[in-house]
């Protein structure tokens, strides 16, 4: 063979080549996940390890299916602790601009821990038209813009709980109080964040007033808050059967270990963040029997009847060696990757308004039961896991978390703890 | 609901005092600047977790090593920063805060988040005052404040090494000339300071958890209590930890606990525009006066 004969089989070699190259180059393109939380919250440490679980997951089994080329996700995740006191929002919305026009984030996965800055953040990603799954933020305010103004505000999706379904569960559990035990005087304790006191005020107008209850006082606690014998003592002067808290920072277990140690005489049936995993036993010094806990989606805690929450939680304790400890996050986290991958697929493209229109289609069994949005881009939370995703009511009883409400799916009743007795 | 207020506004001005004992000690007998102070706070309650969660000592043995290795840390912090700064009070309290910052993101940064950092109560249980009940974790921050406060009282008026902590604050070249040496005295009066922390840190962390921020609350804590005291006054900060402990109960108690944070702050701002130095404050009464 000439010279010249083999120059020109090498190049037409490398010719038929080029294509398979470009192939291989094109599909080594991530998808870029931008994951702008707070970091030094469990329920923002959990969330992002629960992404990277289901992007693990996804890139091994091939990638993402976009149009025929197979590309991974990349996760970039910012600390930008806008869930700690005296961080202004202006920090968090620059974590996500640096995510969308530096590190190239094509969907903002799990949001901002706070609803003031989620809120404030989806005029950005409207701008750019940056498709934004939340998972910790809580305010429907965030559903009324998406609703007001669709056109502009369709880019923000809420996969985890809402204020206004777990004012559901929370109610449900009053109803329950109120119908086994008689209960029906309360005192409601809340941090100031604008979830909590939203959903303390709602509780009001939603459930006890039109439950007849008596609401015998509330007092808002700062973020960073460690003593609340004010309002225990408060609690116990008005004649509180219930205490009911709506806390999520790591300080308000503070509140059950005050509770038993200043024996006030009332239940505690709310929501503290780090009530919810199984560690709270050891770490509260045992001290938190008979306290109710609400757990915002399943899956954060293994629910028999929901065989999918079971695996999710087993997964993740395979992988980092540890339970799930928040009861707001991890299970939300982990499923919104997998409805992006679903809703690109669909899509054929990362394109924003074309991935919004497969996301608001979006009908899948996952960890936290059946996932669907409602025309407001909340998923839709209820009591049967075969229809909606949903969440629940655990009780501390020896060590253990029981599912005590919904009925659906419970596992046990509510006991009294000692020294408790119902007025009826 | 007035007698909760009586003991549990006790309880909060010892556990003031325990905060900021250790501060005073340093910046305000020895004239030592240590921003780092809450940082140190922090440290020690780390250090007291590690060693009985990671290491499984007894506990009686975390807090002693705890204690040790704050002190140690305080001594190492002067030699090494504070040293090559020393007369330079800006640079003390810049050198000092920088530091503590780092202390306090390095453990963010190697993950000590979460509400899973607590420390055991010294005692369990609780006792009733009449309806009120209080557990005896809060009776031994009474206790540990007491105590503590006679220590420091008695150890800075009449043992050789506590006249010498307050001598150089008052005239270091005068201290030398006496044969004290100021830097040997400082860094001791630096390991005490950090020591006190450590010793508020594993009385007070177990009534909550070992969180970051907490640094930032204690240092604040810390300078309240010195400001409207008077620095160097082991009587003033016992009177400023009354005033601002019994405020903020009050405020929690018949306002909102969220007004609790703005009672150190208006206090601070009440004494400097009354009385810079202090309730009890001398050191630098004259020079205001001029």
């Amino acid at each position: 063979m000439s010279k010249q004969a083999l120059r020109v089989f090498s190049l037409l070699f490398f010719l038929t080549l080029l294509p398979g190259f470009y192939s291989v180059c094109h599909s080594a393109d991530p998808i870029v996940l931008g994951v702008p939380t707070s970091l030094g919250f469990l329920e923002g440490k959990e969330g992002l390890a629960c992404v990277n679980l289901a992007v693990d997951e996804i890139n091994a089994a091939g990638g993402v299916n976009v149009g025929g080329t197979m590309r991974p996700f990349k996760v970039v995740a910012i600390d930008a602790r806008g869930a700690e006191p005296g961080v202004p929002v202006a920090e968090v919305i620059k974590a996500h601009k640096k995510l969308i026009l530096e590190d190239g984030a094509k969907f903002i996965v799990f949001g901002s821990f706070r609803s003031e800055a989620a809120i404030a953040c989806m005029d950005l990603v409207s701008q750019y038209k940056i498709p934004m799954l939340l998972g910790t933020a809580m305010s429907p305010e965030m559903q009324k813009k998406v609703t007001q103004d669709y056109d502009k505000y369709k880019y923000t999706f809420r996969v985890c709980l809402n204020a206004v379904y777990l004012i559901k569960y929370l109610g449900g559990t009053m109803g329950y109080l109120n119908k086994k035990f008689g209960f029906n005087k309360v005192f409601i304790m809340d941090q100031d964040v604008a979830w909590a006191r939203k959903t303390g005020d709602l509780m009001i107008s939603m459930v006890f007033e039109k439950m007849g209850w008596q609401v015998v006082g509330r007092q808002t606690y700062p973020t960073g808050a460690s003593d609340f014998s004010s309002g225990l003592m408060k609690a116990k002067a008005g004649g509180a059967q219930v205490i009911l808290p709506i806390f999520d920072m790591p300080q308000s277990g503070i509140l059950v270990k005050q509770w038993n140690a200043m024996k006030v005489p009332a239940l505690v049936a709310g929501f503290i963040s780090p009530l919810a995993g199984p560690a709270a036993w050891k770490t509260f010094d045992e001290k938190i029997e008979g306290a109710i806990n609400a757990i915002f989606e399943i899956g954060n805690v293994p629910v028999k009847k929901v065989p999918k929450s079971v695996d999710f939680f087993e997964k993740y304790e395979k992988r980092y060696g540890k339970p799930i400890e928040a009861g707001h996050s991890p299970a939300p986290a982990y499923e919104m990757v997998y409805l992006l991958k679903d809703a690109i697929e669909k899509a054929r493209s990362v394109d924003g308004d074309a991935v919004v229109t497969e996301l608001e289609k979006t009908d899948r069994l996952g960890a936290m039961g059946r996932i669907k949005f409602g025309k407001d881009h909340q998923v839709i939370y209820g009591e049967d896991p075969a229809e909606n995703a949903m969440g629940c009511m655990i009780q501390w009883r020896q060590g253990k978390r029981v599912v005590v409400y919904p009925e659906s799916v419970a596992e046990g009743e509510i006991a009294l703890p000692e020294g408790l007795k119902a007025v009826k | 609901m007035l007698l909760g207020t009586l003991i549990y506004g006790f309880v909060n001005s010892c556990l003031l005092a325990l905060l900021a004992m250790g501060f005073n000690l340093t910046f305000g007998i020895s004239g030592v600047a240590n921003f780092s102070y809450g940082a140190i706070y922090i440290f020690s309650g780390f250090a007291a977790w590690i060693f009985l969660n990671s290491a499984g000592l007894p506990y009686a043995l975390c807090v002693i090593m705890a204690i040790g290795l704050s002190a140690t840390l305080g001594v190492l912090i002067y030699h090494v920063v504070i040293k090559r700064v020393k007369g330079l009070a800006l640079s003390e309290v810049m050198a000092t805060f920088g530091l503590g910052l780092a202390i306090m993101e390095l453990f963010r940064y190697f993950d000590f988040v979460g509400f899973k950092y607590t420390l055991p109560n010294l005692i369990e249980g609780s006792v009733a005052i009449g309806d009120v009940y209080i557990d005896y974790q809060r009776i031994a921050v009474i206790l540990a404040a007491i105590a503590l406060t006679g220590f420091i009282y008695v150890f800075t008026h009449y043992t050789r090494t506590g006249l010498a902590f307050r001598a150089i604050a008052q005239d270091e070249r005068t201290a030398l000339t006496f044969g004290m040496d100021s830097d040997h005295i400082a860094a001791l009066s630096m390991g005490f300071g950090s020591a006190l922390a450590a010793a508020a840190a594993v009385v007070v962390l177990p009534l909550g958890t070992i969180a970051v921020e907490g640094g930032y609350d204690v240092l604040l804590n810390a300078l309240a209590v010195c400001i409207v005291g008077g620095l160097g006054s082991t009587v003033g900060i016992l009177v400023a930890s009354v005033l601002i402990g019994y405020a903020q109960t009050i405020t929690a108690n018949y306002l909102e606990p969220h007004w609790m944070m703005l009672v150190s702050l208006i206090a601070i701002a009440i004494v400097l525009c009354i009385k810079p130095s202090g309730i009890f404050g001398h050191q630098k009464e004259l020079e205001e006066r001029i």
